[in-house]
C-alpha cells in the first residue's frame, strides 16, 4: 500500500513548496474550513486561508499573491468531510506547480457532485444507520450509544487526511476517476438494502412504547349467568398486526413528506397535534 | 434543587459554543444530540436523563442533513436545554417539552448566525486588496464567532436564569398536556424514519422494508439480529442479480 506522502517529492521538486506546507495547509483546511461560513460565499474564505501557506511561497511578488487569493475568494461549497479535501488536496497540487489558472474550473466542476455523493453518503448511507443503533442502546440505557456517534465523527475526520493526499496525488486526473465509478452506486445500492431492512425493524422497536391502554367490557353469558369480559385492544391486535400504530404513524408521517411535500416542520407539528388529540381521548 | 449556578449555566453554553465551532471544523460531532445530551447529563447529574432526550431528538433527526447548508432544527441546544430543565426534576417529559420547542425556535438563530458572519468576508476582501494577511487571517478566525455565540448566549441565559422558572411553569400544566408530551415523545421518531424512507427508494425495494418489519414484530428477533439478516440479505440479493446480468449478457 503506497504511503499518504507518495508523489510529494515530484511535487515538491517544481516549486517552493515543501511536504510542510503542504501539510499546513491540510490541517488548516481539516480544522478550520466553514468557521467564517456565510449566506454569500459559504466556504470561500476558509478555502482561501486554508491555501494561504501555498500561495505564500508559490507567489512572493505581492501583486500576483493578491490576485491567487482573490482567485480563492469566489463561491465555494461542497461536502466539508468528504467532498472538500480531494478537492482541496488537488488545487494544492495544483497552485504549487504554479498551475493556478485551472483551479477555478476543477473547483467549480467538482463542487457540485462532491456535495452529492459526500452528503449522501454521510446524510443518508452512514449517519441514520449509526444514529438509530445507538439511540436505540442510549434508549436501553447504555452509553455505547453516544460512544458509537462520537466515534464515528472522529472516523470522519481521520478519513480527511487520506482523502486529502488522494487528491493531491491525483491532481487534475482527480476528475476522470470520479467520473464513470461503478464501485459507488454498488456500494449505494447495498447499502440501501440493507438500510430498508434495518429501519423495518427498528421502527417496531424503537416505537414500540406507543400502545393503547384502550379496553372493551362485553357482558356474556356464561352457563346462564353474566359475566363482565374485559378484553384489551392492545392484546388484540398484537395476534393479528403487532406494533400496528408506529406502522401507522410512519406512514402518515411518510404520506406528509412524500406525497402532500410538506417541510420537516409541518410534519412535526402535525405530529404533536396528533399526540395531543389521541393522548386527550383516550387512545393513548 | 430549583435553579442552577451561573457556572453551570457557563459551561453549558462553552459546551454549545464548541459543539457548532467543531462541526464547523473537523466535525467530531460534538454536536450531535446523544452526544451533547450525555455531556449535559453528566454535568448536571443526570446521564440516564441525558441518554434518553438525546436518543428522542437523534431519532426525530434521522433523516435531516444539513444539505448545501441547508438549516435544521437545532437538536444539539435542544439537547442540552431539555437535560439540564428535566434535570430539576421533570424528568424525560418535562425534557422533550423544553427540547423539542428550543430545537424548533433555534433555527432562527441559525440564519441569524449564518447572516451574520456575511460581514467578515467583506472585511476579508479589503483586506486582500491590501495584501494584508494578519487581517485576512483575523476575519476567517473570528468568523466562528456569530456561530459559537448564537448557541451559546440563549443556552447561557436560558439554563442561568431560565432553568428555575420554566421548571415552575411546567410543574403547574395540567396533567393533559404532560400526557400530550409524552405520547409525543413516542410517536416523534416517526418524523425521522419518515425522512430517512422519502430518501431510498420504498417503491424499488419495499420488500425488504417488510422482511426487517416481520424479523423483529413477529419472530421477535433482537435488533443485532435483524441487522445480521440485513447484512447477509444484501449481499445475497446483489450477488444473485449480478449472476442474473451475466446470464442475459
Amino acid at each position: 500500500m503506497p504511503s499518504p506522502e507518495d508523489g510529494l517529492e515530484q511535487v515538491a521538486e517544481t516549486a517552493a513548496v515543501t511536504p510542510k506546507d503542504v501539510r499546513s495547509a491540510m490541517w488548516r483546511h481539516i480544522i478550520t474550513l466553514q468557521w467564517s461560513w456565510n449566506y454569500e460565499r459559504m466556504q470561500a474564505l476558509g478555502y482561501m486561508w486554508s491555501m494561504l501557506p501555498i500561495i505564500k511561497k508559490v507567489y512572493p511578488n505581492k501583486d500576483e499573491m493578491i490576485g491567487a487569493m482573490k482567485r480563492h475568494l469566489t463561491f465555494y461549497n461542497t461536502n466539508p468531510q468528504i467532498g472538500s479535501p480531494p478537492i482541496f488536496g488537488a488545487t494544492v497540487a495544483l497552485e504549487s506547480q504554479k498551475m493556478g489558472d485551472a483551479v477555478d474550473s476543477l473547483k467549480i466542476g467538482l463542487m457540485g457532485p462532491f456535495a452529492g455523493i459526500g452528503d449522501t453518503i454521510q446524510g443518508v448511507l452512514v449517519r441514520p444507520m449509526v444514529a438509530v443503533f445507538a439511540a436505540a442502546l442510549a434508549l436501553a440505557g447504555s452509553w455505547v450509544g453516544p460512544a458509537m456517534m462520537f466515534v464515528l465523527g472522529l472516523i470522519w475526520c481521520a478519513l480527511m487526511v487520506p482523502l486529502f493526499y488522494l487528491g493531491y496525488r491525483r491532481g487534475v486526473g482527480l476528475v476522470d476517476e470520479v467520473a464513470g465509478e461503478g464501485v459507488l452506486s454498488k456500494v449505494t445500492e447495498w447499502a440501501t438494502i440493507f438500510g430498508m431492512m434495518v429501519v423495518g425493524g427498528f421502527v417496531p422497536s424503537i416505537m414500540s412504547g406507543l400502545t393503547t391502554p384502550l379496553q372493551f367490557h362485553k357482558t356474556v353469558e356464561v352457563a346462564g349467568k353474566a359475566t363482565t369480559k374485559t378484553i384489551a385492544l392492545q392484546d388484540t391486535l398484537n395476534q393479528i398486526l403487532p406494533s400496528l400504530f408506529p406502522v401507522l404513524v410512519v406512514g402518515l408521517a411518510f404520506w406528509m413528506i412524500h406525497k402532500l411535500k410538506l417541510s420537516p416542520i409541518w410534519v412535526l407539528l402535525s405530529l404533536v397535534a396528533l399526540a395531543f388529540i389521541t393522548g386527550a381521548i383516550g387512545l393513548f | 434543587m430549583a435553579s442552577y449556578s451561573i457556572w453551570i449555566a457557563l459551561v453549558l453554553g462553552i459546551l454549545a459554543y464548541l459543539g457548532i465551532v467543531l462541526n464547523l471544523g473537523p466535525g467530531l460531532w460534538l454536536q450531535e444530540a446523544l452526544v451533547v445530551g450525555v455531556i449535559t447529563g453528566l454535568i448536571v447529574g443526570n446521564v440516564h436523563l441525558g441518554l434518553t432526550i438525546g436518543a428522542t431528538l437523534t431519532l426525530m433527526s434521522l433523516g435531516m442533513w444539513t444539505y448545501g447548508g441547508a438549516t435544521m432544527p437545532d437538536f444539539m441546544t435542544g439537547a442540552i436545554l431539555g437535560t439540564a430543565v428535566g434535570a430539576l426534576g421533570g424528568g424525560e417529559t418535562a425534557g422533550l417539552a423544553v427540547a423539542i420547542p428550543a430545537s424548533i425556535l433555534m433555527t432562527q438563530l441559525d440564519v441569524l448566525g449564518r447572516a451574520v458572519t456575511t460581514v467578515f468576508i467583506h472585511a476579508a476582501d479589503k483586506y486582500t486588496e491590501r495584501g494584508d494577511i494578519r487581517g485576512v487571517t483575523l476575519m476567517h478566525l473570528l468568523g466562528q464567532l456569530p456561530w459559537g455565540l448564537t448557541r451559546a448566549i440563549p443556552v447561557f441565559i436560558a439554563v442561568w436564569l431560565g432553568a428555575g422558572p420554566i421548571q415552575h411553569i411546567i410543574n403547574a400544566l395540567p396533567h393533559w398536556f404532560m400526557h400530550g408530551m409524552q405520547v409525543t415523545g413516542t410517536m416523534l421518531p416517526a418524523l425521522g424514519f419518515a425522512l430517512l424512507l422519502n430518501q431510498m427508494p420504498v417503491k424499488k425495494h419495499w420488500a425488504f422494508l417488510v422482511i426487517g418489519y416481520v424479523l423483529y414484530a413477529y419472530l421477535k428477533l433482537p435488533i443485532i439480529g435483524v441487522a445480521l439478516v440485513a447484512l447477509a440479505g444484501a449481499a445475497l440479493y446483489l450477488k444473485l442479480r449480478g449472476s442474473e446480468a451475466r446470464a442475459e449478457s
